[in-house]
């Protein structure tokens, strides 16, 4: 699976010098087609940017607008400069959701990724049995459902008399059962617990199939080397699916980020705001008190964040090819 | 390769741990879907007397077969419009190249990452002002512009392997731009077509955010977006909203059992590209 | 080496194309080119004929899920008016506070249930009542009634035009289980609050949840015991006048203090479940009426569903005074409807409304299905009610705080956001052990300054 070249065009080239038997009069006729080929191919992509503008970028510009003004979404607006960015500054709680987000990050991508490379890698020598083509219709179901239908099981699961407090009391941990979604403490975990139920599947089925193409031979010769599967992961396995990792990791924090709908519809923010993420405050912030401005402040500022942290993340995946 | 029997049984003893992590959940909102309505059954107990009828009683409840076309003319309406431009853009863009070629795609590229959440209060009042809150178009429109970056580079993508000389051929014998497209390069694309596609479908059955948001009537949401609704007026009621959430997912379940190959090697390339 | 176009240009034509974009948004303010508030702009057949005439009505009803009162009146109207029929949608109250302004301003519903009105009617969402009330005479009617639903220009509430109507007016007090009651020895409710803690310490010891109440997601539900206990401990027209947000008016007093202090002693001695942080409202009322607890701090509301439900196992009483004989109060509101400003048929709606509390058959309903008082004229209509039943009791208790002057509008709506923004999060800090009784006052007091500065 080849990450799309976004610079190169080796195709493009090849084309260009292999007419160096063709004479000159024929080169020039393609010169002339592909000046109108330009015209029809910016034709092409008019419908697709035009939906992109007018649905994509100009509300982006008007978000970055509104975040200047004090605005009701019904009577007039004012003209607040920078206020907005000041309030939201001071604000624990707008804060608050902003951190949230960020600890959902460990949730929603380190463990289903750390999970799913280890899972991976156990099960890599089963690739081709049939449990592990049974499993991977399996655990791709969480992917497939709305994520309000997993917010929906879970809250039930994770309720005071749900199923997990009935397998810890099963078990004699009877003592830290508690409403897992209903605890300041222990509410961003359990939503954290959701995402990464999601997640889990996805993460180890990208890195399976990135370890089954890994050479056999690599690992032979690590089994002669005396290495064992500790070793054998670290400097085998890891390395080879660093690519698939990248885009794990990718993927994951943003949705770690964007969290919402999970959220949503298990906690509402609640209690106490434990679980409030800046997907859900721009909701409230934006729909329910109706301070446009505010809420337009946050999603810039939220924008902004989740191009502070992917980007890296992805420039360190582009690396590897 | 050298395979321990230790392993191999740790393997399949990890793989099935797995695969009921991932199934019990399923499994609960099942058994407490046949509780009697009403109730507040505790963990996972087979019910004495289970209520099938609730099934029955949520799909009338929720109005699910409104419901259903509702997110089936949502899908209509998003799916080939979003296949057709973003096919033609990346035809455009991949193979065509045309002047500021680079500048068009890297603009797209920019809401690659774009979470909905930054633009959906602007959105809001757009549509207002368009008239179309509370219609499906209010869905439809927005997720059309949504996808674009995504679909245009997938699409692209596939148009940047398609080799040159395949068009220096068909043009040197007399094709134009439009046969060249589609006699030659529609054809070739199918499989990523396809896989966009089920992406797509996908993506907007379980839509969210924009359904709760732009459109208050539940018959005319995504499904998400009606289970969102029917939690807000079921959620008083638990066996029945496990009932009627079992029903708005089982739709997803079918579609992917049936296109499962497509859609996992879809789901995993999805991953990869985006 | 026609290619070699360089980053450089390319970000420079991607730069040019979305400044372009954010000049082309960016030259009118937002909201300036929208409708100009929402009165005015109704495009109603406002004929000033407050009827629904004989042709064929649909009104749209939004209204909250989980009370059967407003279908009862629904299908009753109908009945009586066969040109009238009603397309409702329901949602938890919860959905129908976060959805409330834009539901009014952009798909305007005839009826529609509403939180606190203030805001809602000082942004011209909502249909002036006014004229209604002059045509059908509710000026007549006890002026308390309708204060709660009156804003002025300012978006004061208890003065200025009438935005709002209720279909009845609840009150808030304490149900509890008569069997459990028996159990633990208290033949009758308690008369003073000191009273009242050795009732729930004694349930405690037995075994029993003491009191059923909900706290969880965006509904903080201890602000009903809350506000009870600050009853108990102040005055009760001080915390209106907080409520109606007059000048200078606080939450943080030394006697709310407390009483805030009190509920925290309750959470700290384990009076309510160890989950209440997770329960919604449903969840409640499902373990009060399994029977897993003695108390319930409610409203009479659900006086209908509990005599139907557990039918001469609950009694009532209100949040006991601190010495026998002293000032008690409850929240009472009407149970509020209102109908957006740019509704399709605001005449008939308000007739409706009128019907509501006017009708014999209407005010039935309202009694027995809906649990609370009719509004209306003093001297109206009231139907007979069983003596054995909870109605009666909350009907009863009704006439207690009429008479004690103790009627209080709810806390939580002293503004469009206080509720889910600052009470319930602070109130789930308390039960956590992360605020106490005078933390919780102070922050409630400072988001309050801070919405109203605004």
């Amino acid at each position: 699976m080849v990450q799309a070249p976004t610079t190169g065009t080796p195709g493009r080239r090849r084309a260009v010098e292999e007419p160096a038997t063709s004479t000159e009069a024929r080169r020039r006729a393609i010169r002339a087609r592909r000046l109108r080929h330009g015209w029809v191919g910016l034709g092409l992509v008019v419908p697709a940017a035009a939906a992109y503008a007018m649905f994509v970028l100009r509300p982006l510009a008007l978000t970055v607008q509104y975040s200047f003004y004090d605005w009701n979404g019904v009577t007039s607006s004012t003209w607040v400069g920078l206020g907005n960015y000041a309030r939201l500054a001071e604000n624990p709680e707008m804060l608050g959701s902003i951190v949230n987000a960020l600890e959902l990050i460990v949730y929603f991508s380190f463990v289903p990724v750390a999970l799913g490379l280890l899972t991976a890698a156990t099960i890599r020598k089963l690739a081709a049995s049939r449990l592990a083509l049974v499993s991977r219709t399996v655990l791709f179901l969480p992917q497939v459902i709305p994520l309000v239908a997993a917010g929906i099981m879970w809250t039930w699961l994770l309720a005071s008399d749900g199923l997990v407090n009935q397998v810890l009391r099963a078990v004699g941990l009877g003592s830290v059962t508690r409403a897992w979604l209903g605890d300041t403490s222990t509410a961003l975990p359990a939503v954290g617990v959701i995402g990464a139920w999601v997640a889990l599947g996805l993460c180890m089925l990208l890195f399976l199939s990135g370890m089954t193409k890994i050479d056999p031979s690599l690992y032979e010769a690590a089994r002669i080397d005396g290495a064992g599967p500790v070793r054998e992961f670290f400097a085998v396995t890891l390395p080879s699916v660093r690519q698939e990792i990248g885009v794990a990791v990718t993927v994951t924090v943003i949705s770690a980020l964007a969290a919402f709908d999970i959220v949503y519809i298990s906690t509402q923010g609640g209690p106490a705001n434990s679980t409030l993420v800046p997907g859900l405050e721009i909701y409230y912030l934006g729909f329910f008190s109706r301070d446009v401005g505010q809420a337009s402040a946050l999603a810039v500022v939220f924008m902004l964040l989740v191009l502070a942290i992917v980007l890296p993340i992805q420039r360190l995946t582009r690396e590897g090819d | 390769m050298i395979v321990s029997r230790r392993e191999v049984f740790l393997g399949r003893a990890l793989l099935v741990v797995l695969m009921l992590v991932t199934v019990v959940p399923f499994l609960t909102l099942f058994v407490t879907a046949l509780h009697p309505p009403g109730t507040y059954p505790a963990g996972l107990a087979w019910p004495e007397d289970p209520h099938w009828s609730n099934f029955v009683d949520a799909f009338t409840a929720a109005n699910m077969g409104a419901l259903l076309w509702s997110s089936v003319l949502i899908e209509i309406g998003v799916v080939p419009v979003t296949l057709l431009i973003a096919t033609l853009a990346g035809f455009a863009l991949g193979h065509l190249r045309p002047p500021g070629h680079r500048a068009i795609f890297l603009t797209f590229v920019v809401g690659l990452t774009l979470p909905f959440q930054a633009v959906i209060v602007p959105l809001y009042y757009q549509m207002r002002d368009m008239g179309l809150l509370n219609t499906r178009w209010a869905i439809i429109l927005p997720l059309i512009g949504l996808y674009m970056p995504f679909a245009v580079m997938w699409m692209r993508a596939h148009f940047v392997t398609m080799p040159e000389e395949l068009s220096e051929a068909a043009r040197i014998d007399g094709a134009g731009t439009w046969k060249l497209f589609s006699r030659i390069h529609l054809p070739l694309s199918i499989p990523a077509l396809s896989s966009l596609g089920i992406l797509l479908f996908l993506w907007t059955w379980n839509q969210f955010l924009l359904a709760v948001v732009l459109v208050d009537d539940p018959a005319r949401r995504t499904m998400a977006g009606a289970l969102g609704a029917f939690q807000g007026q079921w959620g008083t009621d638990i066996p029945l909203l496990c009932a009627g959430s079992l029903l708005i997912l089982t739709p997803t379940l079918l579609v992917f059992l049936v296109f499962q190959r497509r859609f996992v090697s879809a789901l995993m390339q999805g991953a990869l590209k985006g | 080496m026609s290619r070699t176009s360089g980053s450089p240009r390319v970000a420079v034509v991607a730069s040019l194309g979305l400044a372009s974009l954010l000049a082309a948004t960016a030259c009118s303010a937002p909201g300036t080119s929208t409708a100009e508030g929402g009165s005015g702009t109704a495009a109603t057949s406002a004929s000033g004929d407050m009827s629904c005439g004989t042709e064929d009505v649909t009104l749209s009803a939004y209204v909250e899920t989980g009370f059967p009162l407003s279908a009862a009146l629904f299908e009753e109207f109908t009945k009586q008016h066969p040109n009238v029929t009603f397309d409702v949608r329901e949602d938890q109250f919860a959905v129908i506070t976060q959805n409330a302004p834009r539901v009014l301003a952009d798909n305007p519903p005839d009826l529609m249930r509403l939180p606190q009105v203030s805001e809602l009617a000082a942004d011209g969402l909502l249909y002036d009542l006014d004229a209604a009330a002059e045509t059908f005479g509710w000026d007549e009617w006890p002026a308390s009634q309708l204060e709660q639903m009156r804003v002025d220009d300012d978006g004061r509430r208890g003065n200025g035009p009438l935005y709002a109507m209720g279909l009845n007016f609840s009150m808030t007090g304490v149900f509890y289980n008569k069997e459990l009651a028996d159990q633990i020895g208290m033949t009758q409710p308690p008369a003073t609050l000191a009273e009242l803690d050795e009732v729930l310490q004694r349930a405690k010891d037995a075994g029993i949840t003491p009191i059923a109440q909900f706290n969880g997601g965006a509904t903080g539900g201890f602000a009903f015991p809350l506000q009870g206990l600050m009853a108990s401990y102040g005055d009760p027209s001080e915390i209106n006048a907080w409520t109606f947000q007059q000048p200078g008016a606080r939450i943080d007093t030394p006697d709310n203090v407390k009483a805030a202090e009190h509920l925290q002693r309750w959470v700290e001695n384990g009076y309510f479940a160890d989950d209440v942080n997770s329960l919604d409202y449903s969840m409640m009322m499902s373990r009060f009426l399994e029977g897993k607890s003695l108390f319930m701090f409610n409203g009479d509301w659900e006086s209908g569903n509990l005599d139907k439900q557990m039918p001469g196992k609950v009694g009532f009483f209100l949040v006991p005074p601190l010495e026998e004989g002293g000032q008690v109060g409850a929240m009472s509101a009407p149970l509020t409807y209102g109908i957006s400003a740019r509704a399709e048929h605001p005449e008939c709606a308000a007739f409706f409304l009128d019907w509501v509390a006017t009708d014999d058959q209407a005010r039935t309903i309202a009694v027995e299905v809906g649990g609370s008082h009719p509004m209306g004229p003093a001297d109206a209509f009231m139907p007979e009610v069983g003596e054995d039943t909870v109605t009666a009791q909350t009907l009863a208790a009704g006439a207690t705080i009429g008479e004690a002057n103790g009627s209080m509008e709810f806390i939580a709506n002293a503004t469009g956001a206080i509720y889910a923004k600052s009470w319930t999060p602070n109130l789930q800090k308390l039960v956590a052990g992360e605020q106490d009784g005078a933390g919780l006052l102070t922050a409630v007091q400072a988001d309050y300054e801070r919405e109203i500065g605004r």
